[in-house]
């Protein structure tokens, strides 16, 4: 298997994964979206709430937001050694905000207070409620670890998805031009003699097949490398891109070997 | 309020919606914002261009 980054920032990555089987690039994507755990509020105490919002949809705005999350620092609770909670499955944030009299005020992400300095929300500009005048919420959340498998709170993968690299060949083109013009795309170009598409470009062709249905004499042909893929990914904020992709192959690496222990026992 | 997060794919889209909500009331084109704040994806853009803000005709009733 190879792998061939073609772009890679904090939060998102585009790869080209080649030599390799759509199992397992499927298994990668779904360990991305499902099984690496992060931290979310997953237990709201509301002392007071005298916004628009329901405590229950204030509690949802709250638990969506990404919390940064060390990957070795935190365990899901029932994961964890402990016996009823401690600094490694439970950590406690609170929220205190309250509009004057005279001005509303908006309540932002970064306006949470967490009881560990290394958890944070990953974007502190995130608008959880407007409040009026007078209006005040005062409650603590509770985070935990969990996987994106049970709620999408926990899903640190996002737009994680793949497609077949793409092949077009051209053989016997007389540059009329006809697939040029329909490729929705514009991958295609006149050459000199016949049509060309450049390196760069062919990894955007959408297989659509648009340009082999417009070719009368079927110089063009669009199909797919079954063995790569070109990968694309985001993550939420909890972790950057290289973490969770790393953590998700870790994951499959532990399924992978459990399967291999409980095979060996049979 | 705004959505914390697309209900499609799951990308964070409430941190963006202030800048998007200040650069349409100056009359920048709509495509070219969410362009610009990098929401790409059209799951993400439906709920930009659909959202109706609904905090304060609620307001006067709690
Ligand atoms: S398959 Fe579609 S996107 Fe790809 S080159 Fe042909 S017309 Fe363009
Ligand atoms: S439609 Fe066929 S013949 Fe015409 S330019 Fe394209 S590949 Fe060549
Ligand atoms: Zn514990
Ligand atoms: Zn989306």
């Amino acid at each position: 298997m190879e792998i061939d980054v073609l772009e890679l920032s904090d939060r998102s990555a585009k790869f080209i994964l080649s030599n390799t089987t759509a199992a397992f690039a499927n298994g990668l994507r779904r360990a991305m979206l499902a099984d690496v755990p992060t931290l979310a509020i997953d237990d709201v105490n509301v002392y007071n709430n005298t916004s628009v919002l329901y405590d229950e949809q204030l509690a949802l705005r709250l638990g969506l937001i990404p919390l940064v999350t060390s990957f070795d620092d935190f365990v899901p609770q029932d994961e964890c050694t402990c016996e009823d909670g401690c600094p490694a499955c439970v950590i406690s944030l609170t929220l205190s905000v309250e509009a004057t009299a005279d001005e509303g005020r908006m309540v932002y992400s970064g306006d949470i207070v967490s009881s560990d300095p290394k958890v944070q929300p990953a974007e502190m500009n995130i608008p959880i409620i407007e409040l009026k005048v007078n209006q005040k919420v005062v409650l603590e959340g509770v985070a935990h670890m969990g996987y994106g498998r049970d709620h999408a709170k926990w899903q640190a993968g996002v737009a994680c998805g793949y497609k077949n690299l793409p092949i077009i060949t051209i053989d016997g083109c007389d540059r009329c031009g006809a697939c040029v013009n329909v490729c929705p795309r514009n991958i295609l170009c006149l050459g000199d003699k016949f049509v060309e598409v450049s390196d760069e470009s062919r990894l955007n062709c959408s297989l659509c097949g648009l340009c082999q249905d417009a070719c009368e004499i079927d110089a063009i042909s669009v199909t797919e490398n079954e063995s790569s893929f070109i990968f694309t990914m985001e993550s939420d904020g909890s972790y950057t891109v290289n973490e969770l992709i790393i953590n998700a192959v870790n994951t499959i690496k532990r399924k992978a070997s459990s399967m291999g222990d409980i095979l060996s026992t049979l | 309020m705004f959505p914390v997060r697309c209900f499609t794919c799951g990308k964070v889209i409430a941190s963006s919606w202030e800048a998007y909500k200040q650069r349409i009331a100056d009359g920048e084109d709509k495509a070219a914002v969410l362009d610009d704040l990098g929401i790409t994806r059209y799951c993400c853009r439906r709920i930009f261009l659909a959202h109706v803000e609904l905090v304060d005709i609620m307001a006067p009733y709690q």
